[in-house]
């Protein structure tokens, strides 16, 4: 089985919570025998797993809709990134003097030109623009902190390098804007320009932080604090599309600037997505021993502790999955919830039992047994070679179905012993040959009756009473159960009811329609169908009298042949061979006497060589026969 | 399928009475509303030469021709069944002597009557439908043979029940056998005519073992290994619609059809290629308004004349000794009007019966001068 596995647990070594899980005792001490036993009932596990391998293998191609659905989910949801948070930190101290940055706009953006394209410093493109209000907001909401996602730390320090990234702090609140009468509200919409304050963090030197710090890539939260001076300017927003730019220019007399305001920015970055947050992750299991592996593997999040209950549930045997995968097929399933719905939909071989504590998720298996034993048992055919072999179940218990309604309507006498008596193979080939092929025989008389059906457990008397239909139906319900228990003697009861209600009718034999003694109603042979050789014999003679160009051997030969191949049934080509060997060895003797008859039937024999239908070595053997029986 | 030569033409008979002989009609029984389909003189034992049967609806009616034109009835039989409706009535003979009346009708099921006990001695089951004529072996009484609308024809032993041969299948009728008859003096030969325009004529040569067989036959009749003949030893088609009626002459046959006359043919059979051959038409007896099916002739044990009736009521008698045909009389009463289904010749033609559709029974008797 795949996944990782442990050792067959006499569970003894496991700590409290496991026993728990396997609930009965397996310290049990079993003998060699039992051992055995043991083993064997483990090996029916065999055949369903074979099964869903098979399944499995053919999925690869062509995945199912919904796995391949949640593979990209699991996907995106393991995609690593870097969450960064921004917000102001010394705001509360700095007062009045904060008070006035609000709102503060901090964006993410990118330096389109580096140089500065005539009257402005530079131009930076952003798509989207955080707004802090402080404390209060204009409409009363508070927003506190800036969100960016970043990719993860490998991609970032390209963007690094290039150093074009910044994160932008722009307020209009403390600049002398006033003659422009920007409204804060339009600075995401329309081309609008004023003084404001400003200030920048390159992207690079943050990276440089998360760099140095060891705990990032573990997925611990990174925090830096920054101060950052916030310098007039005169900006200008354009908005094309999608992108948006703002181009700062920065006053080249800084004498007209108020003095500069100082803000302290915190700045929160934590890598999430990673599969892993256990410090486990990067181990590997070699160098582990397996008491502690268990304990390990239970501390991550996907594991999923699979036990396979065998030997009448006394023993199991656990292997581990990762990432909720499913032992069978390896579909990773996401989540213990998806596992719960997959399992039972996907693998109804077997059952499944969930099991949820702080510590672990486990999954307890056991097998079907009523479905599974009886078949999987039942004979040892490859299922490489049988592969729709589980499904034949189902169609056996419908047919079982149709067999009691149509034997509740047809006229198949004997049906009711043969549905219910599966087991008492002996006496349902008997009742299959005293039952009336339908086709054989027809009936003229009482066929109202057929309607009838004899209802297991009731006398002759009853059956005669009960002519409803439905009467009969509700005895033969209420009376399977304990059909059981009283089968034998039920068997004879039924046998001589079925006679005696092929008593009552009168059949005719279908060919001459004469009707039919009781005996040979209820005698195993029926030769209606046969041909009646001596008639087929006549009037094959009297077809070959017709021919004039033909010798009396010849005749005499063509009219052997002819009988033989009816008799015998040579129908195909490949009966030929058989037919030559058997017609030589059956009139051997006769045409030994008359050796013109023994070269018709080898011309005839080369004749068929000719066309194919013989080969060389079986015209020799028909030959060298001959030879002998000549000498 | 044979042809019909060519330059023998056959000779037609004149409709003018030559009236050797002259009928008067001497006795007239209302039987019962119910049409009769058959009436049959005993030609099978010399004691009951006078005794006659009839057949229509569920009932089989004996009765003796007494002299003076009297009739007195015998004994008479109705079905248990009330649809059944008999369409033929034939003698036959125990292996012990005694008379047997066979009757087959709509319900395909042939009713062997002792007359000596009075009793039901076999009820022969096995056709599929209607029986339209019982012919019995006059060699051995003991065989009687089936015309049935299941296309088949059956060979039965009414001692034992026994069916022995089905003629049948590949080369049988196509359509409803309508008669059948004995070849007088062949045992082993029959021929059979019917819907399918065809007369054809069985050898039951290859078969006779199992009709021996039948007769030692101990065993339930519905175990013995009944054969199917499938091809005739020759077929003829000398008519164009329905033939209804057939009977052996010699060698040759008289047959019906529905086209107002009874036509002897020879049917020449090559002797070692079956199913070929040709027949000759030899002479022609006009029936005049006689273009009904179902109308049967009969003739004298003699074989010396041959008696029909029509639509009309009227009797044909013609001479079969003669040619070119003569018609010896036409019997016609004004009381006589309705359809005369089939017609009995006493022993030595002296007396005619006719059965009619209406229920009655004409008896006409030689005016001896």
């Amino acid at each position: 089985m795949p996944g990782i596995p442990l050792v067959s647990r006499e569970t003894s070594s496991c700590s409290r919570s496991t026993e728990q899980m396997c609930h009965e005792d397996s310290r049990l001490r079993i003998s060699e025998e039992e051992e055995i036993a043991a083993e064997e009932s483990l090996a029916a596990y065999c055949k369903p797993v074979e099964l869903y391998n098979i399944i499995q293998r053919r999925a690869i191609r062509n995945p199912l809709f919904l796995q391949r659905c949640l593979h990209y989910k699991i996907e995106a949801k393991h995609k690593r990134r870097i969450q960064m948070t921004v917000f102001l930190s010394g705001a509360i101290d700095a007062g009045v003097q904060t008070q006035k940055l609000f709102p503060l706009y901090i964006l993410l953006a990118r330096l389109v030109s580096p140089k500065p394209v005539a009257e402005y410093s530079a131009v930076y493109r952003f798509s989207r623009a955080c707004i802090l209000t402080g404390g209060l907001g204009v409409d009363g909401v508070s927003q506190a902190q800036a969100n960016f996602l970043l990719p993860d730390m490998n991609r970032l320090a390209l963007e690094a390098k290039s150093g074009s990234l910044a994160i932008l702090f722009i307020s209009f609140a403390g600049a002398q804007n006033s003659q422009f009468g920007i409204d804060s509200g339009k600075i995401h919409s329309g081309n609008i320009g004023g003084h404001c304050l400003w200030s920048k963090i390159p992207l690079q030197s943050l990276y440089a932080s998360w760099q140095k710090s060891p705990n990032m890539d573990l997925g611990q939260r990174v925090d830096t604090v920054s101060l950052v001076e916030m310098q007039p300017c005169f900006i200008k927003l354009k908005s094309m599309s999608e992108e948006k730019c703002v181009s700062i220019q920065v006053p080249s007399n800084p004498l007209t600037s108020s003095s500069p305001q100082q803000v302290q920015v915190t700045i929160s970055a934590e890598e999430v997505g990673s599969t892993e947050k256990s410090p486990y992750s990067s181990f590997s299991y070699n160098d582990i021993s397996s008491s502690s592996l268990l304990q390990i593997i239970r501390l991550r999040t996907g594991n999923v502790v699979f036990n396979y209950r065998y030997y009448n549930n006394k023993l199991q045997k656990t292997e581990v999955t990762e990432d909720f995968s499913c032992p069978f097929c390896l579909v990773k399933c996401a989540s213990f919830k998806g596992l719960r719905y997959h399992l039972p939909s996907t693998h109804d071989l077997l059952n499944f039992e969930f099991w949820v504590t702080e510590e672990f998720q486990a999954v307890n298996v056991s097998l079907k047994t009523e479905t599974m034993i009886s078949k999987v048992n039942e004979d040892d055919v490859d299922p490489k070679q049988q592969t729709f072999f589980f499904s034949s179940k189902k169609f056996r218990r419908r047919r079982q179905k149709s067999q009691v309604r149509s034997s509740r309507q047809g006229p198949h006498l004997g049906l009711g012993c043969e549905v219910l008596d599966k087991t008492d193979d002996a006496h349902s080939v008997r009742s299959e040959k005293s039952r009336i092929p339908p086709g054989k025989h027809y009936e003229r008389i009482g066929g109202a009756e057929s309607g009838q059906r004899v209802p297991p457990g009731t006398s002759p008397a009853d059956v005669q009473s009960c002519g409803d239909p439905d009467y009969v139906q509700s005895i033969a319900g209420s009376t399977m159960l304990q059909f059981a228990k009283t089968r034998k003697i039920s068997i004879e009861r039924s046998d001589l009811r079925n006679r005696s209600l092929l008593q009552k009718r009168q059949f005719f034999h279908s060919h001459r329609a004469q009707p039919m003694a009781l005996e040979q109603v209820l005698s195993d042979r029926d030769s209606e169908d046969e041909v009646d050789d001596d008639v087929a014999d006549f009037e094959d003679r009297r077809m070959l009298d017709d021919f004039v160009d033909v010798t009396k051997d010849e005749k005499q030969m063509m009219h052997m042949w002819n009988s033989f191949v009816r008799k015998q049934r040579v129908l195909a080509d490949g009966h030929i061979p058989w037919a030559c060997e058997a017609f030589s060895r059956l009139h051997g003797p006769i045409m030994v006497r008359t050796p013109h008859l023994i070269w018709c039937w080898r011309v005839f024999m080369v004749k068929l060589w000719n066309h194919g239908l013989l080969d060389a070595r079986t015209m020799n053997n028909c030959n060298t026969f001959l030879e002998q029986l000549q000498i | 399928m044979s042809k019909i030569t060519l330059g023998n033409e056959s000779i037609v008979g004149s409709l003018t009475p030559s009236n050797k002989k002259s009928y008067k009609v001497t006795n007239r029984i209302q039987e019962g509303k119910k049409p009769l389909y058959a009436v049959v003189f005993n030609f099978l034992d010399a004691r009951f030469f006078d005794v006659f049967v009839t057949a229509g609806g569920n009932r089989i009616t004996l009765y003796n021709c007494l002299g003076d034109g009297a009739i007195s009835a015998l004994q008479s039989y109705a079905d248990e069944d009330k649809e059944e409706s008999f369409y033929t009535v034939s003698w036959a003979c125990g292996v012990n002597g005694n008379p047997y009346v066979a009757a087959g009708g709509v319900k395909g099921i042939i009713r062997v009557i002792d007359v000596n006990s009075e009793t039901i001695h076999k009820s022969l089951v096995g056709h599929g439908d209607s029986v339209n004529e019982i012919r019995t072996q006059p060699l051995k009484p003991q065989l009687v043979i089936t015309a049935s609308k299941d296309e088949s024809v059956r060979l039965w032993n009414v001692e034992t029940g026994i069916c022995i041969l089905i003629f049948a299948g590949a080369g049988g009728h196509r359509y409803e056998v309508l008669s059948v008859d004995f070849h007088p003096s062949d045992i082993y030969r029959f021929a059979s005519c019917g819907m399918d325009t065809t007369i054809k004529i069985w050898s039951m040569k290859e078969f006779w073992t199992y009709v021996e067989k039948s007769f030692t036959w101990t065993d339930d009749p519905s175990k013995f290994p009944t054969k199917f003949v499938q091809f005739p030893v020759f077929t003829a088609s000398i008519h164009t619609n329905y033939v209804d009626c057939n009977r052996w002459f010699g060698d040759f046959i008289l047959s019906k059809s529905v086209d107002n006359e009874i036509l002897l043919w020879e049917p020449q059979l090559k002797e070692n290629s079956p199913g070929e051959g040709a027949s000759d038409v030899l002479l022609r007896y006009p029936v005049p308004m006689c273009d009904i099916w179902f109308i049967k002739f009969s003739c004298d044990l003699h074989l010396s004349s041959v008696a029909i009736g029509n639509q009309e009521g009227k009797v044909y008698v013609w001479d079969l000794k003669s040619c070119p045909p003569v018609l010896i009389t036409k019997l016609s009463h004004n009381q006589s009007k309705s359809v005369i289904r089939q017609t009995a010749m006493s022993v030595d033609g002296s007396t005619i019966l006719a059965c009619c559709e209406d229920g009655t029974i004409w008896r006409w008797d030689v005016i001896t001068k």
